[in-house]
């Protein structure tokens, strides 16, 4: 109760009166013209992102959330219908297939370049002077330079 | 699981000459390849004779036939695949074609000629394979006689830096 006496009332009357108003002004107002007047990129601009982020307790929202509670509402099902599981399958797969290919002809060359160059010892001969490869694939080694002519031939 | 396997850094070698040892594990994978397709078709041949005769048929019990038949399978799993983009499967997989003296493709009869002196190779007591490590353009006997040459078509720098690339997205730091 009131310690002024009809001061309820007066409340009550100035509370009917305020929502009354409220809603004839708001009844009145053309909010898209309203909205239409607000420059919304200068309010943006006016934000503080960083300052607004730093005010949000991250660790107390995630402490909040019910992660079990999400989890029990997934439809696994659904989603395992939507996945694509035999591309992504197909891609670990051909991804591991490639690898295992590179290092085993990696290595294959690798013994190529071994048995090469105990074959290049035993026949005495210089691996500089092999050719490369057929001449319509492999760039013949350009000619090694020459001796530098004297200053005055220059 | 992330499976990431260390390649040795290997330079770029498209267009050279092919290694004896590529060669020899290439040839090995195409004689398991060819002989175990050739197994899947003889099994395949016996099921459909015996689904249709009902009699019991296996190509084994016709010895001069079958061998008729794995001579001509073996010149048509070469040939076919050397002209058709001058790599069998085991070439494909160990990264390696067959291309002529000079470079260019193979046609049918080159890749023909290939496979049908082969065997000289072996007949030689394998002298034949000799010229792979003698040789200055690493040319067995039969690509002496078919005027053909064996090199890289694997972009050992391409995986290279798929490898790199790889460890980057693994470690960004």
């Amino acid at each position: 109760m009131s310690p002024v006496p009809g001061s309820a009332r007066i409340e009550h009357v100035a509370q009917a009166v305020a929502e009354r108003v409220v809603s004839l002004v708001m009844e009145a107002i053309d909010m898209d013209a309203l909205l239409d007047r607000i420059d919304v990129d200068a309010v943006v601009n006016r934000v503080d992102v960083d300052r607004l982020i730093d005010r949000v307790d991250v660790e107390k929202i995630v402490e909040r959330v019910d992660v079990k509670k999400i989890v029990e509402r997934i439809d696994i099902d659904a989603v395992m219908e939507q996945t694509e599981l035999g591309s992504i399958i197909a891609r670990s797969t051909t991804g591991v297939a490639s690898e295992v290919l590179d290092l085993v002809r990696a290595q294959a060359v690798g013994l190529d370049d071994f048995v090469a160059r105990w074959v290049n010892r035993i026949l005495r001969r210089r691996a500089e002077d092999l050719p490369l490869g057929p001449p319509a694939l492999v760039r013949p080694p350009a000619p090694a330079p020459g001796p530098i002519p004297p200053a005055e031939d220059r | 699981m992330a499976t990431t396997v260390a390649i040795k850094p290997v330079e770029g070698r498209q267009g050279q000459y092919a290694g004896a040892v590529t060669r020899l594990v290439a040839f090995a994978a195409d004689v398991g390849a060819s002989w175990g397709l050739f197994t899947l078709g003889a099994a395949a041949l016996a099921f459909s004779v015996q689904l249709v005769t009902g009699h019991k048929f296996s190509l084994s019990d016709y010895q001069i036939p079958s061998l008729i038949v794995a001579v001509v399978w073996e010149f048509v799993y070469f040939t076919y695949q050397w002209s058709l983009s001058g790599k069998t499967i085991g070439m494909a997989v160990l990264g390696i074609r067959v291309v002529s003296s000079d470079g260019v493709s193979i046609g049918f009869r080159q890749a023909a000629q290939r496979t049908l002196t082969l065997p000289l190779s072996f007949l030689l007591l394998g002298l034949g394979f000799l010229g792979i490590l003698t040789n200055r353009h690493r040319r067995a006997l039969h690509d002496r006689l078919a005027g053909t040459a064996v090199v890289y078509s694997w972009d050992a720098r391409a995986a290279r830096l798929r490898w790199l690339a790889k460890q980057d997205a693994a470690d960004p730091a």
